[in-house]
């Protein structure tokens, strides 16, 4: 009974962060546009927080280089479980564009688990709200 | 007896508050999403109602995290204690009939007291987490305080002085003839600024500015604790607008109908009063974008205090002259 109840609320109410690790802001306005009137992913529940400390879904754009590792790691570790991981974009799948630069390495997964790509460069808004209610059909 | 402590938790009491601070948040997310011309919540319950539910659930099974230099004690403690200020002063409010369930002959000073108290716990609980962002989030938070303090307890004394009584009952009571709005509409347009301060809606919420200090002196806290926090703000911004009604708005004082038993028609009365004052204060957090904190306590202190001062001294010329003297 209450795990269904935890169930239910956590597939009612994904809170995203969205951290930024060296991506060139394509996927970051995607994301953006995705609250705007046209999509609304709030009819979903999905806000975007501020802090790391209150969100469900971790959303990172954008290839990890050797400055961004580092910070992912951590932020990722300030989240609190039950966790999602989002790789949004070519980037933060493989490194996109940027693959073969000195600094740059294959992608989010080297550095945490991921749980969904949205493939993309960039991913338009439709493909990122299909991957968020995706990835919460799959929650438990 | 039974019945007595049935209403202190269930109806009109804690339950109801609680079921009313969800209310007030889904209102809230979906009258900022309409004006935005989105559509807000949708998907859970019929149109979305039960989100901020699902919210508080979801916050209630998530892990918490303490940060290592924390204070602990007060890190775990203080959001319950918080969480009282608003729920206690909720019982001294009539809901269901002029009496409240908890009221005495100076509860408004009670509640003058609790305000004071969910300050300094707050600045006590943001100081505990012993971050850089909420450090300066405290800062902004106290000087926030005593800017809007004055303002706001000195529109609430204008409704005192002119009701002559410092209970919610008998202020209640004596806006039978004429609401007390009509008498001091700027101590009402006072008290709503000074409390949209206190809830730190926009164009007040300076100690969460999300886009500065991420999210303010919220940012450390997660899972039981963020859910009771949440909730907390939420009863708050019920219980402000309750008050409101009741000090400017006649409380659930209206027009009789016949075929309505007077609890129900008081209660009616009261909820319509009550979600046309949360919906004002909807539409001005949507509208406006945040000042500085300078210019909120200038805002307070140089335009607000005397012209709530002007006001109290209407009031006291009206009271004096024998012009409109409350009943
Ligand atoms: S995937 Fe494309 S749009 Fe997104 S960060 Fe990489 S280069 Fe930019």
């Amino acid at each position: 009974m209450l795990e269904r109840l935890a169930t239910w609320s956590r597939k009612r109410s994904p809170w995203v962060f969205h951290i930024n690790a060296s991506s060139c802001n394509g996927c970051d306005i995607e994301l953006v546009a995705s609250l705007t009137p046209l999509y609304d992913i709030e009819r979903f529940g999905a806000i975007l927080v501020p802090s790391p400390r209150h969100a469900d879904v971790l959303i990172v754009t954008g290839t990890v280089n050797a400055q961004t590792k580092d910070r992912l790691r951590r932020v990722y570790e300030q989240v609190p479980e039950p966790k999602h991981v989002i790789a949004l974009g070519a980037c933060a799948a493989a490194g996109g564009v940027f693959k073969g630069c000195y600094n740059v390495g294959q992608g989010v997964q080297d550095v945490i688990p991921v749980d969904m790509f949205i493939p993309g460069c960039p991913p338009r808004p439709e493909a990122i709200m299909y991957g968020v209610l995706k990835l919460l059909g799959e929650v438990k | 007896m039974i019945n007595e402590i049935l209403q202190a938790i269930i109806f009109p009491g804690v339950l109801f508050t609680i079921a009313m601070g969800f209310l007030f948040d889904w209102l809230d997310r979906k009258t900022a999403a309409r004006m935005q011309g989105r559509i807000g919540p949708k998907i859970t319950g019929p149109s979305g109602i039960l989100q901020p539910l699902a919210d508080f659930l979801k916050l209630l099974f998530k892990e918490e995290i303490i940060p290592s230099h924390a204070d602990r004690v007060i890190f775990l403690f203080a959001p319950a204690l918080y969480f009282l200020a608003p729920l206690l002063s909720m019982l001294f409010i009539p809901i269901i009939g002029p009496t409240p369930l908890a009221g005495f002959e100076f509860d408004l000073l009670a509640i003058l007291f609790l305000l004071a108290y969910a300050a300094f716990v707050v600045t006590i609980l943001s100081y505990s987490s012993a971050s850089s962002f909420t450090t300066i989030a405290t800062g902004r938070l106290v000087l926030q305080y005593v800017s809007y303090e004055i303002p706001l307890v000195l529109a609430i004394i204008t409704a005192a002085l002119y009701s002559r009584s410092l209970s919610v009952e008998g202020i209640v009571a004596s806006q039978s003839t004429l609401w007390n709005i009509l008498v001091m509409p700027f101590a009402f347009g006072v008290y709503i600024i000074a409390l949209m301060a206190e809830l730190e809606k926009p164009p007040f919420d300076i100690p969460s500015a999300k886009t500065e200090i991420v999210a303010g002196w919220l940012t450390e806290f997660s899972g039981r604790a963020l859910s009771f926090l949440k909730l907390t703000k939420e009863v708050g911004y019920v219980f402000g607008s309750a008050l409101a009604v009741s000090l400017f708005l006649g409380g659930g004082l209206g027009p009789e109908v016949a075929a309505v038993p007077p609890p129900v028609l008081y209660f009616v009365y009261f909820m319509v009063k009550l979600l046309l004052v949360g919906f004002l204060i909807f539409v001005l957090k949507t509208a406006l974008a945040r000042i500085k904190i300078g210019q909120a306590t200038e805002l307070f202190w140089k335009i607000l205090t005397p012209v709530s001062l002007a006001q109290i001294a209407f009031v006291l010329v009206l009271i004096q002259g024998g012009v409109l003297v409350a009943t």
